[in-house]
């Protein structure tokens, strides 16, 4: 990679999945992807919110399956490459890699909490093994150690991950803390470092800079922050930014733009802002992807859905426990009750 | 009352709490405790108790064929598909706590007496254990089940290399145990590790969706399920449910462990042992019927 | 399939090991397979009457269809690590027992160091109770000798091992190995060597290890692609397997007690250039992408001076050859 090389990955059609519950159609698929060709946008990210394989009653079934969606993307893209995101213990390789890597998905992204990268090492290998480019995934690495995510890292670079990309799953990383993990990643790995913003605390698109200027190559994006609860590093303000900087992204700035007033019609239901529940969702360190379910949760149990937060904080519940959210619910009703 | 002689292949964790569990029982005696290393915790654990032990692996029940009647296994899935064949030629009954799955599948509070006419009893997974019980109580209560999904959640400390190079194959077996007992084709399982500290209990939701039920007739169902797993796993609650939103039926376990050879918070190792323990003794029972 | 070539005026310089029994432990790993092959040869076509003892934890096809019916090879199956007793008339050993698979180091670390650490100190501890035993090769690693910046790693240099990362799992094991073995010369004057085995590429690799000669095989054949990941500048060196047999054979009798080895080619070549020997061998259509993704240039290559000069071994197999019946036999296995 040349030094000021770096890729923009956009996310918006699979973190943004959350701000839809999943309902993503294939003309706003198709769309995006031919409008995101035009702006040499070097990957995008398909499917539902939690990955291939996820759709689920636990965190909410998607309108169409893996396939159709990864079909209809493929069907539209030609240079900008195909990528996905892959959980093991909702994905299996039989179930759902297969059938992704004969579909013709270029990029895997394997993703695990940030403490369990053992759990990928089947999956990335598979993948590897097929010739695909597999990058590996520490989600929630806001409530990981620096020293143990670099371990993790490592581990996934061994089983042949050919970057690392840390996920502030719940936009609470300050600059320092970005800081301390990039560069430790960074000065250590043999493979690139990338970084995945979002913006609970407001903080995306510097954090995303902080990571830059820490020798991350590799940032993710989505257009006008379409994502989870306060969503993620908004795509094209970051590409309008890196003009005023020596990072190379290769993506067309007015392309980039068309793409949001593309995706303002055609993505957003509303505009993506920092509601209360995300600035909580930033300080509790609480995914965000949990924000729908425990306002709905907290409208059913008659609870202040910011307490739930708090308490699933102090739990250190980590993506994939929203079962979590009804039983603390409920044992938040029943302590007002008394 | 003749006491069923049983041996314990693989020291490990797995067989050593089996262990302990086997020497509170009245129906089970450990006749053999035999593995591949001698200087392993287990052995030590099995040394002091008294309990008579070997280094040969299976071959120390091809030597000494009297030795037991029944067997556990727990090494591995690809040295269980090995000693399978041997402990049927041996006519030893084999319950498999391995994912080989060779045997039938194999739940006490569902189907325990039809297990002890099988010779190989394969016991699924802790996800297994913890949510088919359940669902196969309202399966048997609600018609018309379009989609049924279990999620497990365990903590990280539990889970062990052997459980982590396999996170596929428990999904897709808890899947096939999931829809054969069920009679539910569309099924899904979903793990995650949680590495909380202090570690967190096993817990499991369990979905199921259906348009038409009778809400009080599936909690009966549910509670009459709940004490015949009660039976043989004392830390069985439930946390949440049986409820009914939007079309589907939501129920959340909790299994803590009995803290025998595993940690409490195991109680997902700890549900497959004594669900093991469980079909063993019902076949000491028919043992001493006949 | 006969991959050896050994006339009766070179078997000479191992005629001591005629009539003897060798005891493999790892007997089903790369090594085992291929001081199988030897043997073989040296049993059916000169008439060296070698009986070999291979002890592993597992069961291996492989071993099993070529020892059917052999009554000089026989496999026990055991743990390294709870081996007890072997037969008293083994005269040499050559302790094999880990894996290489850097997957399986990251994964299950401490199972790893385990087998390394207790397997090495069962096979001393055996080797106390043989009434007659010439040599014992303890299979280390070329990766003890930690970061170095020499061109080439001789066996009197050692560089710089961090034992506080999990990279140092396999050769921080490996380097107590050594030292244990050592103990054990040092009170009861076991014929202990060292070996450090450095890279290998030949038939019987296990392609599944995540090294960078198996994925640039594998992408050529299966994908008519090479991805190199850095620059393509570090400098490797690949050993063909039938002179790896040959030298650790040599080193059962000539070795000097007490003393490292290295087991390597010094032939170095860079990850780019085997990357494009591979592509000229599998095929022209071949796209070879070089990512640029570190500026690591390290050279892993030994200096095979002792060696040669004090058992009288080379390489008889360069690279080229060596790619050549590898890639051959990698594409019938397919």
């Amino acid at each position: 990679m040349d030094n000021n090389k770096v890729i923009i990955y956009d996310v918006s059609l699979r973190d943004g999945s959350h701000a839809i519950s999943h309902q993503l159609t294939k003309e706003q698929i198709s769309k995006y992807a031919q409008a995101s060709e035009k702006a040499n946008i070097y990957a995008i990210e398909v499917g539902h919110g939690n990955g291939l394989g996820a759709s689920s009653l636990l965190v909410g079934q998607s309108k169409l399956n893996d396939e159709v969606m990864l079909r209809t993307a493929k069907e539209n893209l030609l240079n900008t490459k195909l990528g996905i995101h892959v959980i093991p213990g909702f994905a299996t390789i039989n179930n759902d890699i297969k059938k992704a890597i004969e579909i013709g998905v270029d990029i895997f992204r394997v993703a695990c909490h940030s403490t369990e990268a053992d759990t990928t090492q089947r999956h990335i290998s598979y993948i590897r093994d097929r010739g695909k480019e597999v990058y590996g995934l520490l989600m929630s690495s806001h409530m990981t150690s620096a020293d143990i995510l670099l371990e993790e890292a490592i581990k996934m670079q061994t089983y042949g991950a050919e970057a690392i990309v840390l996920l502030d799953s719940a936009g609470s990383m300050l600059p320092h803390d970005v800081k301390e993990r990039v560069e430790l990643m960074s000065n250590n790995l043999k493979i690139p470092v990338g970084f995945h913003g979002h913006n609970n605390l407001g903080l995306a698109v510097s954090n995303s800079i902080v990571a830059l200027d820490s020798g991350a190559k590799i940032v993710d994006a989505s257009i006008k922050g379409f994502g989870a609860g306060a969503g993620n590093t908004q795509l094209e303000v970051l590409v309008g930014l890196l003009t005023k900087y020596d990072y190379k992204t290769n993506i067309d700035l007015y392309g980039v733009l068309d793409l949001a007033t593309l995706a303002d019609s055609l993505l957003l239901k509303e505009a993506i802002t920092i509601s209360p529940l995300s600035v909580v969702s930033g300080l509790s360190k609480v995914f965000s992807g949990f924000s729908k379910h425990i306002t709905r949760i907290s409208t059913k149990y008659n609870v202040d859905p910011r307490d739930v937060f708090f308490e699933l904080g102090r739990q250190q519940v980590i993506a994939g426990q929203e079962d979590k959210i009804i039983d603390v619910a409920m044992k938040l009703s029943k302590t007002k009750g008394k | 009352m003749q006491k069923l002689k049983v041996c314990i292949l693989g020291t490990g964790n797995i067989g050593t709490d089996l262990l302990i569990k086997i020497l509170r029982s009245e129906y089970l005696e450990c006749t053999l405790f035999a593995g591949r290393n001698l200087n392993s915790k287990g052995m030590s654990k099995a040394l002091s108790l008294g309990i008579p032990l070997s280094d040969k692996g299976i071959d120390a029940i091809i030597e000494n064929p009297n030795c037991c009647d029944l067997v556990f296994d727990a090494t591995s899935a690809s040295s269980h598909s090995e000693h399978a064949p041997i402990l049927e030629n041996l006519k030893k009954i084999a319950i498999d706590m391995t994912p080989a799955k060779i045997g039938s599948f194999s739940i006490p509070s569902v189907n325990i007496k039809d297990s002890v006419k099988h010779t190989n009893l394969n016991m699924i997974t802790c996800g297994g254990q913890a949510s088919i019980p359940m669902a196969y109580a309202i399966s048997q209560v609600v018609d018309n089940i379009s989609y049924i999904e279990v999620v497990s959640t365990i903590s990280s400390k539990s889970a062990g290399p052997g459980t982590r190079i396999n996170i596929d194959e428990y999904i897709e077996t808890t899947q096939k145990a999931l829809a054969q007992f069920t009679n539910c084709k569309n099924v899904k399982t979903i793990i995650n590790l949680n590495p909380a500290i202090p570690s967190i209990d096993m817990h499991t939701t369990i979905y199921v969706q259906t348009d038409t039920l009778d809400l009080q007739v599936v909690k009966n169902s549910v509670n009459i399920m709940l004490e015949k797993i009660r039976e043989y796993v004392s830390e069985y609650d439930i946390i949440l449910g049986p409820e009914y939103d939007n079309g589907i039926i939501v129920l959340t376990i909790r299994v803590r462990g009995m803290g025998d050879y595993l940690p409490k918070y195991a109680g997902n190792l700890d549900i497959i042992n004594c669900a093991a323990i469980a079909v063993a003794e019902e076949f000491a029972k028919e043992q001493n019927k006949g | 399939m006969n991959y050896f070539n050994i006339s009766l005026d070179e078997s000479i310089k191992i005629q001591e090991l005629k009539n003897s029994e060798i005891l493999v432990s790892g007997g089903t790993g790369f090594f085992g397979k291929w001081i199988v092959e030897i043997v073989t040869y040296l049993n059916d076509n000169l008439n060296f009457n070698i009986k070999l003892y291979l002890v592993a934890r597992n069961n291996s096809k492989h071993i099993n269809k070529i020892i059917e019916g052999r009554k000089d090879i026989v496999f026990i199956k055991n743990d390294i690590r709870n081996l007890r007793e072997v037969p008293s008339t083994i005269e040499y050993i050559i302790h094999a027992a880990a894996t290489p698979d850097n997957s399986i180091h990251m994964s299950n670390p401490i199972e790893v160091m385990d087998t390394i650490s207790q397997g090495t100190k069962q096979i001393l501890e055996i080797a106390l109770g043989l009434d007659n035993v010439k040599k014992i090769l303890n299979i280390s690693s070329g990766q003890v000798y930690g970061i170095l910046s020499s061109n080439m790693i001789s066996e009197k240099n050692i560089g710089i091992l961090d034992t506080n990362s999990i990279n140092s799992i396999y050769p921080e094991a490996k380097r107590y190995s050594e030292t244990l073995s050592i103990a054990y010369k040092s009170l009861y004057k076991l014929p202990v060597v060292q070996v450090r085995p450095f890279s290998f590429v030949g038939p019987y690799i296990g392609l599944e290890k995540p090294w960078a000669i198996n994925n640039f095989i594998k992408d050529a054949i299966k994908f008519k692609k090479i991805r190199i990941l850095g620059n393509g500048k570090p400098i490797r060196s690949y050993m063909y397997p039938t002179d790896m047999a040959w030298w650790l054979l040599n080193m059962l009798v000539d070795s000097k007690n007490g003393v490292v080895y290295n087991l390597g080619s010094s032939e170095g070549i860079s990850l780019e250039k085997l990357a494009l020997k591979i592509k000229a061998k599998v095929g022209i259509d071949i796209d070879i992408e070089i990512l640029h993704m570190n500026d690591n240039s390290s050279i892993f290559i030994p200096d095979e001076s002792l060696v040669k000069d004090k058992l009288n071994l080379d390489i008889k197999v360069g690279i080229d050859e060596a790619l050549d019946k590898t890639i051959d036999w990698v594409l019938k296995e397919i």
